[in-house]
């Protein structure tokens, strides 16, 4: 029984495709985690909310150079109010690195 | 504060089961101290730092891996709390119930493993998002849809065992799955249904298998470590039509869903459609500081502005024909003509919305299961960012939805908060989910929230009314609900807990169900 399991784990693995690269970009990081409250357009929550609260000129994150990485970090890993933490087996330490270097930049 | 350990488990066991993990899975792949912020509960209602906080976190990469996990945790009594992708926000994210656990965290187990068009099926991987697969989906030109809930970053696999709705046709998650691969508290890897049998390939395509039907005992509950699950997906349709019909008055609901229930019960609407109320709409494109500056619930005035500004009502009823243009067309004239005898019913397609955001224009894409975010607009409508879900079950009646929107909506507003109300339809029966935001960081309103919605529980149980689902914080209070003859089906679940994982190390509490060395005291 175990055995058959194995093997059946072993065919299935051959077809399997993981969801996620493991490096990623910090640009691609930004997509895969980011952009559907950050990017832009009027249905967006991050980006509504910063504009409301920051102004327009500070809504959208990737037109953004005053974030300073650090406070990315942090707030990634802490979240923010509305915004939840992202744990560090889905967005790597060395993703968020990346991420923070797009965003800072 | 350093995390906290289980009771019972030594610092040096932890300490000594922490570094078999490191071997078995990396040690990249244990986090512990200042790694754990992440694992908090996003949305705590409690003013206790101390509670839902775990010690650490694993994150394998396979079922052999979890395994090994599950063997170790056994043998030093240290529990774990499996989360899928932890996503399952306004439940408790990944946080456990039991302080100290360790969070078996299963979201580098991504792999999309098969995607089969010929019969309408995935089979994942616990990490898969609603956003992996769609897009796996797309880059493939395949034609079919997912249903989607409202946030897409969740699991698929998660969202289903936590019982999750969504929108299409497809729209109760856990009726359509089919298959599991789970793994025991001993380390045991069992195959459900027609996977259990060697060479077969039905495993996705029959629910049942010969003898019992176990898959349900593998959802909101301890009993076990879900590592693959099949989900059937809907054949794209040869046409789509969203809509929109607006109500003006609070006491519509209950003419409306006498209307809906045998529309429904026919499949005459062919989705799991939802009626929402005016708040929860509107809170979607607006914030309430945009209307009104006053404390507690928006007073009558307020809602007519925003009902004028954003064409919506008081409730609105989202729903969509799925089919060729006569099929679609037929079932239209039939819905039409059931709805226009609400007084004041206002009908919409897309086409008719030029306002933007706007929530048709949103909900269109979510009814055709398009993954996404933008749902969690809601959150920032009074500024605090923290939301939960009180969401009892009645039969699809008007008398029930009226008794029901009038209890809680009654409530939540003597409480200060606005009501924000949907009626997700199912075939026989409405859930009743009331989303209440709270500023999570005020703890007087944390507390206050906390009253209300230990009331709510009670008086919904004395009327009959039990919650489908629940954050963390209320599992206990809500399995105490379910007490039909002297708690006999929880004893049941006791039971299996014992016989399955007799040293309680999987998910301790989840569901009200604790193994027996914890169990003195808690309900039930």
């Amino acid at each position: 029984m175990k055995l058959a399991a194995v093997v059946a784990s072993a065919a299935l693995a051959a077809a399997a495709v993981p969801a996620a690269a493991a490096d990623l970009t910090g640009k691609e990081v930004f997509d895969r985690h980011c952009v559907h409250c950050h990017g832009a357009g009027d249905e967006m929550t991050g980006t509504q909310q910063l504009a409301r609260t920051r102004g327009k000129d500070k809504a959208l994150l990737a037109e953004r150079d005053d974030l300073p990485a650090e406070y990315i970090r942090m707030i990634v890993r802490q979240g923010l109010k509305a915004m939840p933490a992202f744990v560090p087996s889905d967005l790597t330490d060395a993703q968020l690195q990346a991420l923070a270097e797009y965003l800072a930049d | 504060m350093a995390e906290p350990l289980p009771p019972g488990v030594t610092a040096e066991a932890m300490a000594g089961t922490l570094e078999t993990f490191r071997r078995i899975v990396g040690k990249d792949w244990v986090f512990t101290g200042e790694q754990m912020v992440s694992y908090r509960d996003p949305y705590p209602v409690t003013n206790d730092d101390t509670r839902y906080r775990a010690h650490a976190a694993v994150a394998p990469a396979s079922t052999e891996e979890v395994q090994e996990i599950v063997k170790a945790a056994n043998a030093h009594g240290v529990p774990l709390w499996p989360v899928s992708r932890g996503k399952n926000f306004a439940y408790g994210g990944a946080a456990p119930v039991l302080s100290g656990s360790v969070v078996l965290d299963l979201s580098r187990m991504n792999r999309i493993l098969e995607v089969n068009e010929k019969f309408g099926y995935a089979l994942v991987e616990p990490g898969v998002s609603y956003f992996d697969l769609y897009n796996y989906i797309q880059s493939k030109g395949l034609k079919l849809w997912l249903d989607v809930p409202d946030p897409g970053w969740g699991s698929v696999m998660g969202n289903a065992l936590d019982h999750g709705v969504g929108y299409t046709p497809y729209g109760d998650h856990f009726m359509m799955q089919c298959g599991m691969e789970v793994v025991l508290a001993n380390g045991e890897v069992v195959r459900t249904g027609m996977g259990a049998m060697p060479g077969n390939n039905t495993w996705q395509l029959f629910k049942y298998g010969f003898g019992p039907y176990v898959d349900g005992i593998f959802s909101q509950s301890n009993f076990g470590v879900v590592t693959k699950m099949g989900i059937w997906l809907m054949p794209e349709p040869a046409g789509y039509k969203p809509y929109m019909i607006t109500f003006d008055r609070e006491e519509d609901v209950a003419e409306v869903i006498e209307i809906l229930r045998p529309l429904r019960l026919n499949n005459v609407i062919q989705n799991a459609a939802t009626i929402r109320s005016l708040v929860l709409d509107a809170a979607i494109t607006a914030t309430k500081s945009q209307y009104y500056s006053g404390t507690g619930p928006i007073p009558d005035s307020v809602a007519r502005k925003i009902m004028a500004d954003q064409q919506i009502g008081m409730w609105n009823f989202c729903g969509a024909l799925y089919g060729p243009p006569p099929v679609a067309d037929a079932l239209w004239s039939v819905i039409r003509d059931a709805f226009a005898k609400v007084p004041g019913a206002k009908f919409y397609f897309e086409e008719d919305r030029k306002r933007r955001p706007d929530i048709l224009i949103h909900r269109a894409e979510t009814m055709r299961g398009v993954p996404k975010l933008t749902e969690f607009n809601f959150l920032n409508w009074a500024g605090g960012g923290g939301h939960i879900g009180f969401s009892p079950v009645s039969p699809t009646t008007g008398t029930d939805a009226m008794k029901q929107y009038r209890m809680v909506s009654d409530r939540v507003r003597e409480y200060g908060f606005d009501y924000m109300g949907l009626l997700a339809i199912g075939f026989r029966e409405l859930h009743h989910v009331t989303v209440i935001v709270y500023d999570k960081t005020n703890p007087d309103e944390r507390a206050r929230l906390d009253k209300v919605f230990n009331l709510l529980v009670q008086e919904a149980a004395a009327e009959g009314y039990g919650e489908y689902r629940t954050h963390i914080q209320y599992m206990d209070a809500i399995a105490g609900t379910y007490k039909w003859n002297d708690n006999a089906l929880w004893k049941m679940h006791q039971a299996i807990k014992d016989a399955l994982d007799p040293k309680g190390i999987l998910a301790p509490g989840k569901s009200g169900i604790w193994p027996k060395h914890l169990r003195e005291g808690r309900q039930p």
